[in-house]
């Protein structure tokens, strides 16, 4: 068996044995490469039907081009979409250019998701995050059980050894499962290109800039790449040495950073 | 067998303490000065930042050879904010030098490599700028900006003790905003934890040299300096209470230190800056902007808003960089126009008034004057230093030059100190960076 098909069989396993200890499932989609991949596997893990809806957590500050990607396929692959958006905010004014970034991705994503999964009462949420993606996530697992109030409490974790998941949860809790975890960046770009999978034209190098990761527009740089076709983009990620998120202005730790300064007056 | 015992006090001024140890509400720092020892007016680092200041000591170095200037910096040739951490030191800290560990050098290491002629054991507790821990001789528990306890500690071994006693790396300063008396009351919290970090390694790990900061008082005079001499305020007794259990944990930690090794051990006590009360808070960006030197995008992020015609822009706290052609993504500044662009804003800069038209900036340096090293590259051209009372910001969104925040002091580079040997004797005022010298040359003696 070759390597993206042993990443692929793992990732419908996880799939469907989530799918088997949770009927109150769902997926959460960005329209980016990676959720857009994991989508695909979901699709392939049922045979095209995918049982469970489909969130898009739409801050509303998203490219045009991620809706219009994000409308056709979901008309095209017959899928049940909900869209999640935190309206009050949204009408307060909420956005990039108020307050901290760290305000706005807390209410538009963070708080919006959350009302989606108490709203159709969720017990579990597919995610399309990898390992390699950023330091943190080193220590996520496949099966990830969050409280109440979203924390991981990531020191007191099941362990998970030979394929023997916990997926059982508390009252109260949800879990998030990362059927993608295994995926690197490169093996993502990989089996977009074997499997012939539509992504995102921003991905794309326009102007010699393509976006290595996308976002809001307001958060998202693009970085200086001719990388016109996947093949293209395949080679740059093989030999880049820069952080995939790197040209994302929400790092988790740089907010931190910011936000301890501006509490003693810097920034 | 040679010892060191290092206190840090981060924030403390000159003024205040000597007033404070002449009034008789530090007894215990006053005992101290009479057994052999000094107290010294200091200046900081310029800029007069925490982690500038800190770093300096650490190095012995100016920040043209150890290229740390601030909390922010511009990532290269982009407008994104970038946060220096430990990784951008570029200059060997004095307990890599004792340790035999340092990696990189610089002219101060270079002078005593050879002069240390054994592997000297370190414990470094809450310095700040230490982030994210890296291997040392000993131990070494960062101070802020740390984010990760587990990051902020080498080697791991350390972390299970820490974790124990839920040690916190800082108070939540943001916690100021809605209750000051509960966070007051959270900064003795976080003072206890501290002093129950600091003995437990003091006294239970081996050592040859011990460095621990304290840095609830830069927090305490942030949010409190105006109660430090106004009986009136609701919040004096509270700093008066601070500051002498402050004396009585130095007593702790003197004669713990004295009673094991004499007069042979070296001793000293300094802080990274000086504290003053705040007037008002001064937006250089807006005024730069009001004198046409800077034109911002409505949109983006802090420095992304940065336009063409922009000839020069702000960063915290008076680090005035030019808009160079060669450095910024739409910098328009050349080479020639440098000379007289910097006069112009010179210029400009010292006719800025305060609230009774009193000068608002004392000093403004160009790089060449302050700086000089292999990273004085990255340096801003100019460097402004303030009258006392006005805190100087690199905020860009505000529409005043003038305002309030909620804080109510602001640091000084002239009135930092240090408590030293009194065979130490300085021919002119020291500078922070001065200091580190002292330690190696006891150890190479």
């Amino acid at each position: 068996m070759d390597h993206l098909t042993r990443l692929e069989n793992k990732s419908i396993y996880i799939i469907r044995e989530a799918y088997y200890q949770f009927k109150d499932i769902a997926m959460l989609w960005s329209v980016g490469k990676d959720s857009t991949t994991l989508l695909w596997l979901c699709r392939k893990a049922f045979f095209g039907a995918i049982p469970f809806p489909i969130i898009h957590i739409d801050t509303g500050y998203k490219f045009p081009e991620m809706y219009r990607f994000r409308d056709e396929r979901a008309k095209e692959w017959n899928l049940r979409l909900l869209i999640g958006r935190n309206e009050e905010k949204l009408k307060e004014g909420m956005g990039p250019g108020q307050g901290s970034k760290l305000d706005c991705c807390n209410e538009l994503k963070t708080n919006a998701l959350k009302m989606v999964i108490k709203k159709y009462r969720l017990k579990a949420i597919l995610l399309g995050i990898r390992r390699d993606e950023h330091g943190i996530r080193a220590k996520e697992r496949y099966f990830s059980p969050r409280d109440s109030q979203f924390k991981w409490d990531y020191e007191n974790q099941p362990a998970e050894l030979w394929d023997q998941y916990q997926s059982t949860v508390e009252e109260e809790e949800h879990f998030r499962i990362h059927p993608l975890l295994h995926f690197t960046e490169y093996d993502i770009w990989n089996y977009v290109k074997r499997e012939g999978l539509p992504i995102v034209p921003l991905y794309f190098s326009k102007n010699g800039k393509r976006y290595r990761s996308i976002g809001c527009v307001t958060c998202c740089s693009p970085i200086d790449s001719n990388a016109q076709t996947i093949d293209e983009i395949v080679e740059e990620i093989r030999i880049s040495k820069t952080s995939e998120r790197s040209g994302r202005a929400q790092d988790k730790e740089n907010t931190y950073t910011m936000q301890k300064l501006r509490a003693l007056g810097y920034m | 067998m040679k010892k060191t015992l290092i206190i840090g006090i981060d924030g403390v001024p000159y003024s205040l303490l000597s007033t404070y140890i002449e009034n008789g509400m530090m007894p215990n720092l006053k005992k101290i000065l009479s057994q052999g020892f000094t107290l010294h007016q200091m200046n900081a680092s310029i800029p007069d930042i925490s982690s500038v200041s800190w770093t300096s000591f650490n190095t012995g170095v100016n920040p043209g050879e150890h290229g740390i200037y601030g909390f922010t910096d511009l990532s290269p040739h982009s407008y994104s904010l970038y946060f220096p951490n430990s990784k951008d030191i570029q200059a060997p800290t004095f307990w890599e030098i004792l340790g035999r560990t340092d990696r990189k050098s610089s002219t101060l290491s270079q002078k005593y490599h050879e002069r240390i002629n054994r592997s000297y054991r370190s414990i470094i507790l809450n310095v700040p700028h230490t982030y994210p821990a890296w291997p040392m001789n000993g131990i070494l528990v960062s101070g802020f900006v740390a984010l990760d306890l587990k990051k902020a500690t080498f080697p791991e071994s350390a972390y299970p003790y820490l974790h124990s006693i839920h040690y916190l790396i800082d108070v939540e300063a943001e916690k100021a905003r809605e209750d000051k008396v509960a966070f007051m009351k959270s900064l003795f919290e976080c003072f206890e934890i501290r002093k129950k970090a600091i003995s437990h390694l003091f006294e239970k790990e081996p050592w040859d040299l011990f460095f621990a900061c304290i840095t609830e008082t830069d927090r305490l005079h942030h949010f409190f300096f105006d109660a430090s001499k106004d009986k009136e305020s609701p919040h004096y007794e509270s700093f008066l209470q601070f500051y002498s259990e402050l004396d009585k944990f130095i007593k702790y930690l003197y004669e713990a230190f004295h009673e094991r090794y004499s007069e042979k051990g070296f001793f000293m006590i300094l802080s990274d800056h000086g504290f003053a009360p705040l007037k008002k808070e001064v937006y250089l960006n807006r005024f730069l902007e009001e004198k046409g030197f800077l034109v911002l995008k409505k949109n983006g992020n802090f420095y992304e808003r940065i336009e063409e015609g922009t000839k020069a822009f702000n960063m915290d706290p008076g680090r005035i960089c030019l808009h160079d052609h060669d450095r910024y993504p739409r910098g328009t500044v050349r080479k020639e126009e440098r000379t007289d662009l910097l006069r112009d804003i010179k210029e400009t800069l010292r006719s800025l008034k305060g609230e009774n038209g009193e000068k608002i900036i004392d000093k403004i340096y160009e790089k060449e004057e302050i700086y000089n090293g292999p990273y004085s590259g990255m340096a801003p051209a100019l460097v402004c230093l303030p009258n006392d009372g006005y805190d100087l910001k690199g905020s860009l969104e505000k529409k005043e030059i003038l305002g309030y925040n909620i804080f109510k002091g602001m640091h000084t580079w002239h009135d930092a100190f240090c408590l030293l040997p009194e065979k130490i004797i300085f021919s002119e005022k020291p500078s922070i960076q001065n200091l580190t010298e002292y330690i190696l040359q006891y150890y190479s003696e």
